[in-house]
């Protein structure tokens, strides 16, 4: 039912990555980001996509669900496939047809922007959003953003707020869908009647949804001064977010890989 | 944990040097119960109002209230108690007078983070309390706010949580826990600041009874084993009974002070103040009048003993003292025979493929102008049932078929495609439906639904008239800012605004829940108002009392299927059968089956006080003039 909802696309685990320290894979995450848009060869983009197989590897998360990540961009993917490969004009024509005129160029430089892609969101996927919590990952924003504390941006308050709507969204769904059959009840209309109808229908839902969005922003900033919330300074935590042994192996072996496939794309292109 | 003046010896690294304040660990427990927690001292207190400048919502209040005690605070809704509450945590400030909380000012500024933080305070919505994305996150809110180290927090979320019995939910988002389980969460959250005082700022209100009792077990067991000061500002008497003192505030003043015993008997003055009584006071509080006895002070604080007060009033009947009572039979209430107007068959229904059906096999039909009372715990299916009665949900299996008035054709929710025809057939009211008002004012609120309806200006208008009437608002209201109105006052318009579509057959989700008893009775007197009009009222309740007064037949739903379907005298004359469902018998059937014992003759199906202190006083005439007729008065000593 509504109460399920899962927020983000964590997906339950207990493997190595899921274990990592949230801040390493935000790092290592950026890392392979700039790895996967340096990579201009095809033996470059070849060796990371077997980093990348290894990383998925390592998750131990089933291989459908990794793909499933890919599935929103598909239209991005093919949109970009054919449009490389018809705008490419360079090299020995493989089929033409009237001003149509694809090209192996072509072919291989769209089939490697593609493949780019892919790996750009299969790397975040197992790196974060499969892999860490929403709560964690605003923990670990603050603590990475942390120096900037110094300078005066409000980092603690940017991730309480964060945690705070994570904590609401299930709640303020399950409100929608409450208050969308209320109304419903007394003849509003949706996806029924002309648009000023469905708009009048949108109207009486989200009116309702503010006033106790606000009502509850209210009740809850009570709650918490009740609690004695002060903001962020001398708090402590439950979860203090503590670099070990593990972490430090895996962020200097990870970044190794990263390196080395910098260096096979340099190495390769020069020849 | 077992001695609260214990410190942890952590305590002494806490960062937050103005939190970590040991004033009040120094008190010896052996005195503590002489100790004053809470002394309001000639209390005032007022709100700014943009418009008509200020509302005094406390004036004039003096109270203590004693370390390791229970009391509640009862009133009705905008009497200030919470404003009361709110000013024992430092939440507000009083104009004039002092607020004393464990032997400080509350508006000394030194004292502010040490009273606030030995106050824990569980508020009325589960929902907006819960700041934590997980249950333990939760919990370890307020010890991280105090600057507690980690290990350390991590120590005493641990202990809260089994206090509380979540411990195998700590990982759980708060989202998928029950309203119950999130009261005890809070409470959780509190225990982990380790406070003395505990403020209960209507925490039960939207809790089913079956959650009620398990928080209120909680809170037993903070005043006993921790000796924890609690306050509890409640709607329900019951509740109020369980306390060791009570006090009533009225328009923002002290109205009554004293132990439960002597704040129900007198059964005159708290209905004045809005409020009611327990069932089982104001039944000896009826013996009494009809016996023109007077009744003892001290025995009304729980059934045990307002039983033992009316055990020794009844012994005092005689036959030739009464004349004989009316009515011996069990009244057989008229059960309306009627036409059918809703007709539900096989229905089964399941949100997904994988979790159990919501509703399995559902069969019953409704005969036009009675009260239809559906009962059953939450997660028991009633919602999803009565979604399905207006076509919010349209069956997958199984069959729900509409008769209205007029010999118009007949309407089967699923294969119907005009779901406006069923909607203006059956009204439908969802629980806490003040969240539902959305337009500028209230005239174009309720008009809401009869406009959808394409209904002309002027009938639309007339609708809403006598629709605001009947719920007992007048057209002053009419071009007012819905949200400038009071709760109960914003419940009503919601009402009318149903009520204005005219439907033949009202659905009422929990129509009553979180109102204060007045507010209550007023709410289900429209349901009769409205049978009395010839409609068809389906009445969705927990409150079983209610449910036995105000309804013609009663269906029992328990895990999506019908257990019982009958009438409330039938279901309640039988104490097995009530077990067996796992209900709780409505307070005077509960006291009459108690009487039984000394009065076998007694009937137990009465449901309004009235009657049943009628029916006692019938049986114990009957038996005072048939001794041998098996009426012998039993030893009172097997009372409870």
């Amino acid at each position: 039912m509504m109460k399920d909802i899962s927020i983000g696309r964590y997906y339950q685990g207990d493997s190595i990555l899921h274990r990592l320290d949230p801040r390493v894979k935000i790092v290592l995450c950026f890392l392979y980001m700039v790895v996967v848009f340096m990579m201009s060869s095809v033996a470059g983009i070849l060796a990371t996509f077997i980093v990348v197989a290894f990383l998925c590897l390592l998750s131990s998360i089933p291989i459908g669900r990794i793909l499933e990540s890919v599935r929103p961009i598909v239209f991005l993917l093919l949109f970009v496939f054919v449009l490389n490969i018809l705008t490419n004009r360079t090299g020995n024509p493989v089929l033409a047809w009237g001003i149509f005129k694809i090209t192996d160029n072509g072919l291989l430089t769209a089939g490697l922007m593609a493949l780019r892609l892919f790996l750009l969101i299969v790397s975040t996927s197992i790196l974060l959003t499969l892999t860490t919590t929403p709560l964690l990952m605003a923990d670990s924003l603050e603590s990475l953003f942390g120096p900037l504390k110094r300078i005066h941006v409000p980092v603690h308050e940017m991730a309480m707020m964060m945690s705070i709507a994570l904590r609401f969204v299930p709640t303020l769904v399950e409100e929608t869908d409450k208050i969308m059959k209320a109304q419903a009840s007394r003849g509003a209309e949706y996806d029924t009647g002309n648009v000023f109808a469905r708009a009048k229908g949108y109207v009486s839902v989200l009116v309702p949804l503010f006033v106790s969005a606000f009502k509850r922003a209210e009740e809850l900033a009570i709650a918490m001064d009740a609690r004695c919330y002060r903001g962020g300074e001398g708090r402590t935590k439950l979860h203090v977010l503590h670099m070990q042994g593990k972490d430090y192996i895996l962020l200097i072996s990870l970044s190794g890989l990263a390196i080395m496939l910098i260096i096979i794309d340099f190495y390769v292109k020069i020849r | 944990m077992d001695d609260k003046n214990t410190v942890f010896p952590a305590e002494t690294e806490i960062i937050r040097e103005d939190l970590h304040d040991a004033s009040h660990d120094v008190i010896p427990d052996a005195v503590s119960k002489e100790i004053q927690d809470i002394i309001l001292e000639n209390v005032e207190f007022s709100y700014l109002h943009p418009e008509t400048g200020s509302i005094a919502a406390l004036s004039g209040v003096s109270l203590s209230i004693a370390r390791g005690t229970h009391t509640a605070l009862l009133g009705r809704n905008g009497s200030g108690k919470s404003t009361l509450a709110k000013l024992v945590n430092v939440l507000e400030m009083p104009q004039s007078g002092a607020v004393l909380v464990m032997g400080r000012d509350t508006r000394d500024d030194a004292a502010f983070w040490s009273i606030r933080r030995s106050c824990g305070m569980v508020f009325q919505n589960p929902d907006n309390q819960i700041v934590g994305t997980t249950v333990e996150e939760d919990v370890a809110f307020g010890p991280e706010n105090l600057g507690v180290p980690s290990a350390e927090i991590r120590i005493r979320v641990d202990e809260a949580l089994a206090y509380v019995g979540l411990s195998d939910l700590a990982k759980r988002q708060p989202s998928q826990l029950s309203g119950g389980q999130k009261q005890k969460l809070a409470i959780a959250g509190i225990l982990a600041m380790q406070p003395h005082i505990l403020l209960l700022d209507e925490s039960t209100s939207m809790l089913d009874p079956v959650s009620r009792d398990e928080f209120l077990a909680v809170v037993d067991r903070l005043v006993r084993e921790k000796n924890m000061t609690v306050l509890h500002i409640t709607h329900d008497m019951a509740e109020a009974c369980l306390a060791d003192r009570v006090y009533v505030l009225n328009h923002g003043r002290l109205a009554m002070g004293g132990t439960p015993g002597e704040i129900f008997s007198q059964v005159k003055k708290v209905r004045e103040l809005g409020l009611d009584v327990p069932v089982f006071a104001e039944l000896a509080y009826e013996v009494a009048a009809r016996l023109g006895l007077a009744m003892e002070r001290q025995t009304l604080f729980s059934r045990a003993s307002a039983l033992d007060g009316i055990r020794k009033m009844l012994k005092s009947v005689s036959a030739g003292t009464l004349r004989p009572m009316n009515a011996a039979a069990c009244p057989v209430s008229a059960v309306q025979e009627g036409r059918t107007v809703l007709e539900v068959s096989h229905l089964s229904h399941s949100y997904d493929k994988k979790s159990e059906p919501s509703l399995s096999d559902v069969s019953f039909s409704v005969n036009e102008g009675e009260i239809f009372a559906i009962i059953g715990h939450s997660g028991s299916g009633k919602t999803t049932l009565i979604s399905h009665l207006n076509g919010l949900l349209r069956p997958k299996e199984g069959e729900i078929t509409i008769y209205p008035k007029e010999g118009a054709a007949s309407l089967n929710t699923r294969k119907n495609t005009d779901v406006r025809l069923i909607r203006r057939t059956v009204g439908l009211l969802f629980q806490y439906p003040e969240y539902q008002l959305f337009e500028e004012t209230v005239e174009k609120d309720i008009g809401f639904g009869p406009s959808k309806m394409g209904l002309s200006a002027d009938e639309i208008k007339t609708r809403v008239l006598e629709s605001i009437v009947l719920v007992g608002l007048d057209e002053t209201f009419l071009k007012r800012s819905p949200f400038e109105l009071s709760g109960g006052q914003k419940r009503r318009v919601a009402f009318a605004g149903v009520l204005a579509m005219d439907p033949d057959i009202l659905v009422l989700d929990e129509p009553a829940a979180g109102l204060d008893p007045t507010g209550r009775r007023e709410i289900l007197s429209y349901a009769e108002k409205l049978k009395k009009r010839g409609k068809t009222i389906i009445l969705v309740s927990h409150n079983m009392d209610e449910s036995a007064r105000y309804a013609d037949r009663i269906l029992v739903l328990k895990h999506g299927t019908v257990c019982a379907l009958m009438t409330p005298q039938e279901l309640f004359a039988d104490p097995a059968k009530i077990r067996e469902l796992g209900l709780c018998a409505p307070e005077t059937v509960a006291c009459l089956t108690e009487l039984q014992k000394d009065y076998p003759s007694v009937n137990s199906c009465y449901f309004r006080v009235g009657d049943a202190a009628d029916e006692l006083i019938r049986a114990a005439s009957n038996a005072s003039a048939n001794p041998g007729a098996g009426d012998t008065i039993t030893s009172r000593g097997g009372a409870i």
